[in-house]
C-alpha cells in the first residue's frame, strides 16, 4: 500500500463487540448504505436481587460501498464506538456486488486504524470527546 | 486561505463577474445554485487567480416565482455546461444562453436538486432505517407503527 497521511478517509472499520444494533448509523446514513440485523436476547441478572436484560445482539453489519459518499456521518453519531476510518484503500472489484463488505471484513481493518491498538483513537476532528481509551 | 466573498445584486452579476475576470481571475472554477426554499435560490460562481493564488466567488439570489439570471458566458466560456446543469437541477433561466438539458434526459420532468424534489429511490426502495433494535427483515412483517425515512413525504409509499 503506497503511503496516505493517516487521516485517510479509506475504509470504515467496525468493531462488532461495540456495537449495540442502536441503528443510529443505518438511519442517519444519507445513501442508505448500511444494512443491520439484529435479535434480542435476554440476559440473566448479574446480581441476586437483579432483574433480566434484553439486548440486541448484532446478526448482520454490512456497507456497500457502491453506495458510499464516504461523508463519515455514522462515524460520527455512533455513540459507542463501533465505527472507525481506516486509511486503506484501492477496494476495486471486478463486480459491484462485490463491495457489499460484511462485519467480517469491516473487522479486519480495524488493524488498520491509526492508534486503535494504543487506545488512542480520534473519530476526526471536533469530536476529541470520543477519543476515550477502550 | 479562504475565498473572498462578494455578494451582489442579481443585476450587476454580469459585471462583477466582468470585473472580476478584469482583476485576474482567469480560471473559471464552479457554478451551481443553493435553494434557500422561501428565500429563492441562491446563485454561486467561484473564479480563480493563477498568478495571485486567490480564490473569489461571487454570490447572488434571485426569487422563487421569478428564477431568471443572467447568463456570465460571455465571460467565462466554460460556464456554459454549469449553467445548463444549474439551470436543469434547480429549475433556473439564464439569460442570453440555451440551457438545453445536459445530463437530464430530454423528457425529464422537475428539478433534482430543488428541496422539494421527491426522490422516487427513497419511495421505490425499502428503508433499512425502518428496523427496530433486535430486529431482522424477518420483523417487518409484524404490524407495528414505523419511522417514515427522511425525504419521505407523508402518504407515498403507504400501501
Amino acid at each position: 500500500m503506497s503511503e496516505v497521511p493517516e487521516r485517510t478517509r479509506g475504509v470504515i472499520a467496525l468493531r462488532a463487540e461495540s456495537c449495540t444494533s442502536c441503528m443510529l448509523c443505518v438511519r442517519e446514513c444519507p445513501d442508505w448504505c448500511i444494512e443491520l440485523d439484529s435479535h434480542k436476547e435476554t440476559v440473566p441478572p448479574e446480581t441476586e436481587r437483579g432483574r433480566p436484560r434484553v439486548v440486541a445482539v448484532l446478526d448482520r453489519f454490512a456497507i456497500d460501498y457502491g453506495l458510499c459518499m464516504w461523508c463519515g456521518i455514522c462515524v460520527e453519531v455512533c455513540p459507542f464506538d463501533a465505527l472507525f476510518w481506516a486509511p486503506t484503500h484501492d477496494h476495486a472489484v471486478p463486480d459491484a456486488r462485490q463491495l457489499v463488505h460484511e462485519r467480517d471484513v469491516l473487522g479486519l481493518w480495524l488493524a488498520d486504524v491509526p492508534g486503535l491498538a494504543e487506545g488512542n483513537v480520534h473519530d476526526g476532528p471536533g469530536v476529541g470527546q470520543d477519543s476515550d481509551p477502550l | 486561505m479562504s475565498d473572498e466573498v462578494r455578494e451582489v445584486p442579481r443585476e450587476a452579476w454580469l459585471t462583477a463577474a466582468q470585473a472580476a475576470y478584469g482583476e485576474g481571475h482567469r480560471f473559471f472554477d464552479v457554478l451551481t445554485a443553493v435553494d434557500l426554499e422561501q428565500d429563492g435560490f441562491e446563485l454561486v460562481l467561484r473564479v480563480w487567480d493563477p498568478e495571485r493564488r486567490h480564490g473569489l466567488q461571487l454570490r447572488t439570489r434571485c426569487p422563487r416565482e421569478e428564477p431568471v439570471l443572467p447568463s456570465v458566458t460571455s465571460v467565462y466560456a466554460g460556464a456554459g455546461w454549469h449553467e445548463r446543469a444549474t439551470a436543469e437541477m434547480f429549475g433556473l433561466a439564464f439569460d442570453g444562453h440555451d440551457t438545453a438539458h445536459l445530463l437530464l434526459p430530454d423528457r425529464f420532468e422537475g428539478h433534482p436538486l430543488r428541496k422539494d424534489f421527491v426522490l422516487a429511490a427513497r419511495v421505490a426502495k425499502p428503508w433499512p432505517g425502518v428496523k427496530e433494535p433486535g430486529e431482522s427483515d424477518a420483523d417487518l412483517a409484524r404490524p407495528r407503527r414505523r419511522p417514515a425515512p427522511p425525504g419521505r413525504p407523508a402518504g407515498w409509499g403507504e400501501s
